[in-house]
């Protein structure tokens, strides 16, 4: 092979002639393409990307006082207290019957875990402040992560089960158990749990009837219900002894049976004057009602119980997802013996997994679409070599994206979607350029290696300037404030290494790839009139 | 590309084909650029987004029950059951649902009463549903809200959707801000009646207490003290006679929790026989305390009682007192129905309180006309990010346009060449605006301008220069290198270029021809395809002709070189 006489000047010549006979290249290709595939298998999925909004709320319960003065006792001085934090965007001061709340939100992108340990130093270095009466002071950092649930169970009895509502509670109570230690689980809540209770319900003509007070009642039922220690006795040989107490009330007879007081000489049991019923917690006015689909029709509202899964931050909610339903189906048959039935009423895991393949197949629709488009304006081998760059500029974005700890999600995919029309451009502005080379009427006097790295090299400059311009358009848009520039951020962290991934793969790639496939034209002086050539010509005559 | 070449090669050879180019250009962008004042073109932050779910909120008067709760609850229900798409329905009662993104910044999980529900409506696969989740919100909001909310006066439902992008607490939020709480509630019923007024707002809520009756016991001191009983007893004891309370526990060895002895009276002497004061004196007189001496006396004999309107829960923000007014919009954007409220305050609530425009572009401050009391109207919600968005990523395309500038100045060490750039780059703003105006006339929906749409421009900036780029390179290498004089190399360069910038440019029309269909990014779908499109007629006519007129594309060829 006759030397090269052509100087390279650019990058893109330098990159094109190194890699053009070396034996890595392939391989390099190959390991972008697993490593990519690799990435996008692995990478956590999601379906927003995480937000990270810092905040809390304190809240001080103070009984027995009034909006207005829990206003200027409590929250005034709390909210002017928390003013001297630096970094904090709103306080929001609430003042209810009996209780003051405050809720303080942090600017976008404050460091959550100094955000919060500047609430907590705040509020308790204030706590002498706090007047008569009031009661310690709550402090609940928010965390988005963890507190935003991505998967409810909602459990409900099955027709004509007749189980009763506190052993439905306890059965889910044993599945959270269970469900909490898959991995990346963190928090799980019941909500429409109803707690057994013994409900004493005094009748208020009988309770003056047999002239007793409430009073009475507490006090006979406190005095029953007493726990007390086991005693350590001894022997004379220093043994010990061990007796206890046990708790008078074993079941509901016990508390029916108390007496609470002498009417007349006779004892008067709790049971004449009062309603005792082994229950759930009355008091308690929060609930869960379900009603599904059963065939055409609605079952009637009824009661249930939602148990509902977030997530550690970073964890891949599809791997959750699937192996908590995976677990439920193990519990399936039991609690159908039970009379209970299931429905997953949130799953977050399928809504990232469906997001995400739908993206990817949009991605993949829309790189068949260019490559058709190529076959038609610059032959069928061109289209190929410029297909094949796609899926290597996307592998390395995707594993740079995870080695920064990045997830796959909608945002994160669209910023994908955004630049694939974007990055196939270096590509093609190569490949036509060695396309044009290949036709011109003096490839005949040029080697096919001096072709590709001349072809490359021309264009490389302005393609080089033209992509900065491109990634600079992209960088200011990671200075966007608030939860739309967290919401965004995808965007500016990931076109930028997308671009410059195009044009590394279009200066290596393309070229080698060119090298293999493409041939020169047999040419016939005349034949093309390019009109460079042509031109050229006329521009003489000028 | 022989007729193409001659083309440009004949614009550039008369003047006044040149000013044509030149003035058609500026009439495009002024038309364009007028699309946006005149609402041809409608702005929103993020568009609806169709979602497998979607939530309700009941919100009773105050002082409701949870009973009266669960009615409403049960008859938004039943409209649900009748949807084909719905698969299964919870009610929260008492309570928040789950939190999700909207139920965060809408103070989901601090619900705690008993006139607040939540429902959660699952519905089927979006892929495999007609409807979109918001059109059926739309078709379902008239018949609840006027079905449902009448059950219990004065009840607010809300429809929320999953929200596109970052939750905000409403779609249009009225702060209003005032020292006298009564004087502040009374105006921010007056702007919630404004919102009601207004077309496109809808589930207007104020986020406060209800003003509602209580009764205030007053514990005479004097007769408790002189019967032998304390102020605390007699608290104690109708709270737990009313009210219950867990008064002791049992340990239990089978069972997770411990089990609570809860006394209260019983349902049926309980209840009052209605809300009167007469009634509760009799229920008080029935119920009796036992002092030191163990005798009874009946609480009615020791307290007053008097009807007092309840004082209502306090609201801050940064310190001071302020009312919440919530609104959402149906299908609208938040823009034009808030401009539209602020022109009927502006003009309804003219006679009593003077009104003057304070800092934050729309923002109000109403002084009363008799006492002088001053209260501020800030807006916030999903149109304070809308305009915090824009004006950031307003912000942002300003520092895109200078850093290319300085990049382009520093290739090609002249001002006027990258002057060319950037004009060409800023043109495709008027394919961006028409493209939005055709995709609205060709779409069922009103197609809106998004935030999307700006990053879509932001990034269309970079696309053009490199067009103008790659033509004034290669116009320079031809004038340089080939000795070609000016008007030939530029059209050479023009027709020689178009084949790689229209390759190039049905690349990214072809690649986000798919996005366009996206409800989200289908703003940016459009401004990528319709500002190519303009970039690319900018760039092969309109850049040519201001290459041509710039002295500094006079190009001496190197005769070393050549």
């Amino acid at each position: 092979m006759k030397q090269s006489t052509y100087k390279v000047r650019d990058i893109a010549g330098k990159l094109a002639k190194g890699f053009l006979h070396n034996p890595l290249t392939p391989i390099l290709g190959a390991f972008l393409l697993i490593i990519g595939y690799i990435s996008l298998e692995i990478m956590p999925r999601e379906e927003d990307p995480q937000i990270s909004v810092s905040g809390g709320t304190i809240i001080v319960p103070m009984p027995g006082a009034s909006p207005r003065e829990i206003e200027n006792i409590i929250v005034n001085p709390l909210e002017r207290k928390l003013r001297e934090i630096k970094g904090i965007e709103h306080i929001y001061g609430i003042a209810m019957d009996n209780v003051g709340v405050v809720n303080v939100m942090y600017y976008i992108g404050e460091d959550r875990q100094a955000a919060n340990q500047n609430l907590y130093d705040k509020v308790f270095q204030h706590m002498d402040e706090f007047p008569k009466g009031a009661m310690q002071p709550l402090i609940k950092p928010f965390d988005v992560d963890i507190d935003i649930p991505i998967m409810g169970i909602t459990f409900y009895k099955k027709d004509g089960s007749n189980i009763a509502d506190i052993e439905l509670f306890k059965v889910v109570r044993e599945i959270q158990q269970e469900l909490n230690r898959i991995e990346d689980v963190s928090k799980t809540e019941i909500k429409g749990g109803k707690k057994e209770q013994y409900n004493i319900e005094v009748d208020l003509g009988k309770l003056s009837g047999y002239h007793l007070s409430m009073g009475q009642i507490v006090q006979a039922l406190k005095a029953l219900a007493v726990d007390v220690p086991d005693v350590k006795g001894r022997t004379q040989e220093n043994k010990l002894v061990i007796f206890g107490v046990k708790n008078a009330i074993e079941s509901i007879r016990d508390v029916e049976n108390l007496i609470v007081a002498q009417y007349m000489g006779s004892p008067i049991y709790l049971k004449n004057i009062a309603t005792i019923t082994d229950g759930t917690d009355i008091q308690n006015f929060k609930s869960v009602e379900i009603t599904h689909r059963k065939e055409k029709r609605f079952s009637p509202l009824e009661d249930a119980v939602t148990l509902t899964l977030g997530k550690l931050a970073g964890a891949n909610a599809v791997v959750i997802a699937n192996e908590v339903k995976e677990k439920m189906e193990q519990f399936r048959p039991k609690l159908e013996k039970m009379g209970i039935s299931y429905s997953i009423t949130r799953d977050y895991g399928k809504r990232a997994n469906d997001a995400v393949n739908e993206l990817v197949d949009h991605i993949l629709i829309t790189i068949v679409i260019i490559s058709i488009m190529l076959v038609f304006f610059l032959g069928w081998k061109e289209s190929l070599i410029v297909t094949f760059t796609v899926p290597a500029i996307l592998a390395i974005t995707l594993f740079i994206a995870y080695l920064s700890g990045q997830t796959i999600n909608r945002i994160t995919l669209f910023a994908f979607l955004l630049s694939l029309g974007l990055l196939v451009d270096a590509a093609i502005i190569v490949i036509e350029n060695i396309h044009r080379h290949l036709h011109s009427h003096d490839a005949v006097d040029k080697s096919l290696d001096e072709i590709m790295v001349e072809a490359t090299d021309e264009i490389g400059a302005p393609t080089n300037i033209a992509t900065l311009a491109i990634i600079l358009t992209m960088v200011p848009m990671a200075f966007v404030g608030g939860m739309m520039g967290q919401f965004m951020k995808p965007i500016p962290a990931n076109v930028p290494v997308a671009l410059v991934a195009s044009l590394i793969v279009a200066y290596i790639f393309t070229p080698y790839l060119g090298r293999r496939l493409l041939k020169k034209i047999k040419m016939h002086h005349h034949q093309h009139h390019w009109q460079k050539d042509q031109a050229k010509e006329e521009g003489g005559t000028q | 590309m022989k007729k193409f070449e001659q083309f440009i090669f004949g614009i550039l050879g008369s003047s006044s084909k040149q000013w044509l180019v030149i003035l058609l250009t500026l009439v495009a962008l002024a038309a364009s650029v007028m699309m946006l004042p005149t609402k041809i073109v409608l702005a929103k932050m993020l568009p609806g987004k169709s979602a497998n779910t979607y939530s309700i909120y009941i919100h009773t008067p105050t002082a409701s029950s949870v009973e009266q709760t669960r009615q409403v609850a049960q008859c938004v229900v039943g409209y649900l059951q009748k949807e084909n798409e719905v698969t299964d329905t919870e009610v929260y009662l008492g309570q928040g649902a789950p939190l999700d993104y909207a139920g965060l910044v809408k103070g989901s999980a601090f619900k705690n009463s008993e006139n607040e529900a939540e429902i959660v409506v699952n519905l089927t696969d979006k892929h495999e549903r007609e409807e979109p989740s918001f059109m059926m919100v739309h078709r379902l909001r008239p018949t609840i809200k006027t079905n449902c909310e009448a059950i219990v006066p004065g009840t607010v439902i809300e429809m929320i959707e999953q929200p596109a992008g970052p939750p905000t607490l409403a779609s249009v939020v009225a702060e209003i801000y005032g020292r006298n709480y009564e004087n502040l509630y009374k105006l921010s019923q007056k702007i919630a009646a404004i919102f009601k007024k207004t077309d496109g707002l809808v589930d207007i809520n104020i986020m406060a207490d209800d003003p509602y009756m209580k009764f205030e016991l007053i514990p005479n001191s004097d007769k408790i003290s002189r019967s032998g009983l304390s102020v605390e007893q007699v608290n104690n004891i109708l709270y737990l006679a009313f009210e219950g309370m867990v008064v002791a526990h049992k340990n239990s060895k089978n069972y997770p929790d411990q089990i609570g002895l809860f006394v209260r009276l019983s349902d049926k002497t309980r209840r009052l026989r209605d809300h009167s004061r007469k009634a509760l004196e009799t229920k008080l007189a029935s119920l009796k305390l036992m002092n030191q001496k163990g005798m009874l006396v009946p609480v009615n004999e020791i307290v007053d009682i008097r009807e007092v309107p309840a004082s209502p829960t306090l609201m801050q923000k940064e310190l001071r007192r302020m009312i919440n007014v919530t609104a959402e919009t149906d299908l609208v954007s938040q823009v034009y129905p808030l401009l539209d409220a602020r022109e009927k305050i502006m003009n309804e609530l003219a006679k009593q309180y003077k009104i003057e425009t304070t800092d934050y572009l729309f923002n109000l401050r109403l002084t009363d006309k008799k006492t002088g009391e001053v209260f501020d109207l800030k807006w916030d919600g999903e149109m304070k990010v809308t305009l915090d968005t824009f004006r950031d990523l307003g912000a942002a395309f300003i520092a895109a346009l200078i850093l290319i500038f300085l990049l382009l100045v520093v290739y090609y060490k002249n001002f006027t060449i990258s002057g060319i750039v950037l004009a060409g780059s800023f043109l495709s703003i008027i394919g961006v605006i028409v493209g939005h105006w055709v995709a609205d006339l060709v779409t069922e929906h009103t197609f809106f301008l998004t935030a999307t749409s700006l990053i879509g421009f932001i990034a269309l900036m970079g696309i053009s220069s490199r067009n103008s780029l790659l033509l004034i390179d290669f116009a320079k290498a031809l004038m340089v290198e080939k000795g070609f004089d000016k008007q030939h190399a530029i059209a050479v360069a023009s027709a020689t270029r178009a084949k790689p910038i229209m390759l190039t440019a049905i690349a990214i029309i072809l690649g986000s021809a798919l996005l366009a269909s996206d409800p989200i990014f289908g703003g940016l779908g459009v401004a990528l395809i319709s500002g190519t499109v303009a970039a690319v007629i900018v760039s092969l006519i309109f850049i040519p002709v201001l290459m041509y007129r710039a002295k500094a594309m006079d190009f001496k060829p190197e005769e070393s070189d050549a």
